[in-house]
């Protein structure tokens, strides 16, 4: 191409550039345009679109889309399905799991029998972080997979807790939070408080009364008899008599998963509250079930006082206690208060609009923490759809990264280097140590220094440099061969950003096309398409949802 | 040291590094009073003995053997630690507790301005360079968030490439667009916050690359731990060492929150309790005479049960403690006031009570480390209380 059709085409491309409507320096009260729901909807209730989705969701509807993602029914997509077939442990029930990393080999196993057995010991833990990264990049059920993450996120449970957890982590994914999803938030609560990962990442698992005098005695003769020695029968009694209380569990149980942090309560609930949980615990031995048990003599006796009630105890039925108490916090005002303005902080603003908050919290009151009413809520309200609340939230790194790989259809051979770079963005799947879960608002992800993983992540990813990940040719090449370079970036950036790309954006992007162009003959799309895909994954638009 | 040291002009400029013990670190067996009998009664499983060889301090305190790192520090009066520092709310949540000391501002939840980012505002106009302030870690501990713009270094990067990238970004985040002939007006939009995110990003990361690229940074001899916080702290050191003026600098280690299996002497807080100290040390080496302006502050949000729990761990408390690290500091000597452990002189019965305000510390670290005296509602709500570390 001549200099002087590059100049003619400039002039074209910048008639071409300017007519759509960008939605972009809208007016602030102005209802959003079709795409501008259609991208609100799949950002929000999504991770992005996907090659061509944004078209059918267009032609069919924002709404209509939205309603098909909630009522279910949607199938698996079968290149998921094909990658989850390749776990092996997913599906296994904690003591499966256990059995299956515990594995023993002969002593004379050959060195490769030795290496297959030390795999299995981590496969839980590194089959269940892809396993959630592929659900939310791959699957069709994208609200489903959203609000996975924001109960995983609530509930927290982390593998750096070690131990038994990767064993337990993988079934608490599926029995408490996928399970209930479409569910009531008492079920989940429930669930999360008799699962034996939550029991063991907070502790209550070996949370007990003090022994007794005579369980005491027991332990020393049991060990005396076991080691011949009187002085390891004496240590073992005086250890076993600092066991005792941990409050560990009780404290979150109020503060992260049902009040909120001092709300309505003292630390003299905590104690009641841990005390009412004495005895619930898991099974975790070497043949133990893996699964909640309740035991009776782990438990302490006595009437307690949890938020001005009484809760009565009855000989024998001391886990009727904890089932009292996970009552009155389920149908607490201040429970449906805390609940109701973390999601709609999740998926409307990270500052949530007060009057929509009351209207979800009542939504919970009315129908018991049903979990698609509360959502159902939010999608019917105005507040929702309002133009303040689009691209109003920061992605976090989880969300950038799963955008990226879905509105660039790349295939993924491995998940490794994902996984990776999660982990260096501060945001590694299940492995939250802190058991109040990621931040889910945006001032905490927005520190100077990590937009440069993020420009970093964005530029290997479409230059294919990502290991195990790739960008296919078709999403170049549907570019039609008869445009010039110069608009390139136009199609580019309807294909990575369909709600619109701000003025300094696509100034930008022309500018390297015209770089670009100035020192070749013949522009390459596979080698200028990359760059400015790169850069668009990088722009300001990208991080926000 | 000759009395008049401190009105000379100090050769070396002066740096606080923020060390945050994340999850309420148990400070009650970092220093420890070992000649208390409820010490031992009540803390069968893991207290510290005589015979663990502790650090004896004076008549009443010894340090954790695994602190054993800080003895020079202590000889050479650069270690004063503060028992009893802490909050004077009486939360017991990580999140609050945190949020409340970082913003220095306890029960205030409105607030959202870091000590040191405030401090780092205030002071904006006196020292024009452009580097006062870095994290060695990806996100920022709260302590120096808000308005001053401070970056978080992304120790992940490839600095190699690093700078190329920081270059084709610019177009979009930096201010390249403007100078040449207005094709941006003024944007109001939502990306707003990115924007000056990502502007920010390549400014201080294009500086600290540039020092860290320098000669006068280079690495030091001393030997730190192969652990993240001491290559982290090493990082610190060598911006620093390049003087190009870096005033405040933040680094959290986390895992302290040691609700079970704690361990007394080893374990798992004693295995931490060694990589702290002796990287804090190499630092201290590492840095030679600039420590006589430099201060490592350390802290955590509270501190934890004084009875031991019934998992060889402790639960949440309240009073903790602080340690205050550097050559301008009176230490030698242990500051704060000390009641006991006998019940009645536990806050509720359980915790050891918070007699010193860490924004006591806080106040006199900022003065005696930049001579800077925080004006009226720095610390909202406040009076201040001489602990007399300076």
């Amino acid at each position: 191409m001549n200099r002087l059709l590059l100049l003619a085409s400039s002039v074209v491309f910048s008639a071409v550039v300017a007519a759509p409507s960008t939605g972009w320096g809208q007016g602030k009260s102005d209802p959003l345009s079709e795409r501008e729901k259609v991208t609100h909807v799949l950002n929000r209730f999504g991770y992005g679109h996907s090659p061509g989705t944004f078209e059918q969701v267009l032609e069919a509807g924002a709404e209509a889309w939205l309603k098909e993602q909630l009522e279910g029914g949607i199938p698996v997509n079968p290149i998921l399905a094909d990658y989850l077939d390749e776990f092996e442990t997913l599906r296994l029930t904690p003591k499966e799991c256990r059995e299956y990393t515990t594995m023993e080999i002969p002593d004379d196993a050959t060195a490769e029998e030795r290496q297959a057995r030390n795999r299995l010991r981590d496969l839980p833990k590194r089959e269940l972080v892809r396993s959630v990264l592929l659900h939310a990049f791959l699957s069709e059920r994208q609200a489903e997979e959203v609000l996975c993450d924001f109960w995983r996120n609530h509930f927290n449970v982390s593998f750096t807790k070690g131990g038994p957890s990767q064993n337990l982590i993988p079934d608490f994914e599926s029995t408490v939070i996928r399970e209930n999803l479409w569910g009531t938030f008492p079920e989940m609560l429930s669930d999360s408080a008799t699962h034996p990962a939550m029991l063991h990442y907070l502790d209550n698992y070996l949370s007990r009364k003090p022994p007794t005098k005579q369980e005491l005695a027991e332990v020393e003769r049991r060990v005396r008899r076991r080691t011949g020695s009187r002085q390891r029968g004496e240590e073992a009694a005086s250890i076993a008599a600092q066991r005792g209380l941990n409050e560990n569990y009780a404290r979150e149980l109020l503060e992260l998963h049902t009040l909120g942090v001092d709300n309505f309560y003292k630390q003299k609930d905590v104690v009641a509250v841990a005390e009412a949980l004495t005895g619930w615990t898991a099974d975790l031995s070497r043949n133990g079930t893996q699964g909640f048990i309740f035991k009776g003599n782990m438990h302490i006796e006595g009437n307690k006082r949890v938020l001005g009630r009484v809760i009565h105890s009855k000989t024998g039925r001391g886990k009727n206690e904890g089932e009292q108490i996970l009552q009155l916090l389920s149908s607490h005002r201040g429970t449906a208060d805390f609940i109701a303005t973390k999601l709609v902080r999740y998926l409307v603003n990270d500052d949530p609009p007060s009057s929509l908050v009351a209207k979800v919290s009542k939504s919970y009151r009315k129908t018991k923490g049903s979990i698609p009413a509360m959502v159902d809520t939010i999608v019917k309200s105005k507040e929702f759809w309002a133009r303040e609340n689009f691209r109003a939230k920061f992605k976090t790194p989880f969300e950038f990264v799963v955008s990226a790989l879905r509105v660039t259809g790349a295939e993924v051979e491995s998940s490794d280097r994902i996984v990776r770079i999660l982990e260096s963005m501060g945001q590694p799947v299940y492995h939250c140590d802190d058991p109040t879960g990621w931040y889910d608002t945006s001032e905490a992800w927005l520190d100077p220094g990590v937009m440069a993983l993020r420009w970093q992540f964005a530029e290997e990813l479409a230059a294919g440099n990502v290991k195990g990940v790739r960008i296919p040719d078709s999403f170049f090449s549907n570019i039609p061969s008869d445009i010039p370079p110069l608009l390139w970036q136009h199609h580019l950036t309807r294909a990575v950003l369909p709600g619109g790309a701000g003025e300094r954006t696509r100034a930008a992007l022309a500018a390297v096309t015209n770089e670009y162009i100035k020192d070749r003959r013949v522009p390459d799309l596979f080698d200028l398409g990359p760059r400015l895909v790169g850069l668009l994954l990088g722009s300001p638009e990208f991080q926000q949802q | 040291m000759p009395p008049l040291f401190h009105s000379w002009k100090p050769k070396y400029p002066p740096a606080i590094v923020n060390v945050y013990l994340r999850g309420g670190a148990d400070f009650l067996n970092m220093m420890v009073p070992w000649k208390d009998r409820v010490y031992r009664s009540v803390r069968p499983g893991i207290a510290i003995r005589e015979e663990d060889g502790p650090v004896k301090l004076d008549s009443r305190w010894v340090l954790h053997p695994a602190l054993s790192a800080f003895e020079p520090l202590w000889k050479a009066k650069m270690l004063a630690p503060v028992v009893g520092a802490g909050s004077p709310h009486p939360t017991r949540s990580h999140f609050d507790a945190q949020d409340f000391m970082e913003y220095a501002a306890p029960g205030n939840r409105t607030l959202k301005q870091g000590w040191l980012n405030r401090y780092l505002t205030e002071s904006a106009g006196k020292n024009s360079n452009d580097f006062r302030a870095m994290a060695t870690q990806e996100l920022l501990p709260r302590s120096l968030r808000g308005e001053f713009p401070v970056l978080a270094v992304p120790t992940s990067m490839d600095r190699r490439k690093g700078s190329k990238l920081l270059d084709r970004f610019e177009e979009f985040y930096g201010d390249g667009m403007t100078k040449e002939g207005g094709v941006m007006g003024e944007r109001k939009d939502d990306s707003t916050g990115v924007v000056a995110s990502g502007k920010a990003t390549i400014e201080t990361l294009r500086r600290f690359q540039e020092i860290v690229g320098s000669k006068k940074s280079r690495r030091g001899d001393s030997n730190y731990p192969q652990s993240r916080f001491g290559s982290r702290l090493e990082i610190i050191a060598r911006v620093l060492k390049s003087g190009e003026g870096l005033e405040v600098a933040g680094i959290d280690i986390g895992g302290w929150d040691d609700h079970t299996n704690q361990g007394g002497v080893e374990g798992r807080h004693a295995d931490r309790l060694r990589d702290f100290a002796t990287a804090i040390a190499a630092f201290c080496e590492d840095m030679g005479p600039r420590m006589e302006n430099t201060s490592v502050v350390v802290m955590t949000e509270f501190g934890r049960t004084v009875r031991e729990n019934g998992n060889n761990g402790t639960d949440h408390g309240h009073g903790g403690g602080m340690f205050v690290i550097g050559g301008g500091v009176k230490g030698g000597k242990v500051h704060g006031s000390w009641r006991g452990l006998g019940d009645e002189n536990l806050y509720q019965g359980r915790d050891l009570q918070a007699t010193t305000d860490f924004r006591d510390v806080m106040a006199e670290c900022l003065d005696g480390v930049f001579g800077f005296r925080p004006p009226k509602n720095f610390f909202p709500d406040y009076k201040t209380r001489k602990v007399g570390l300076f």
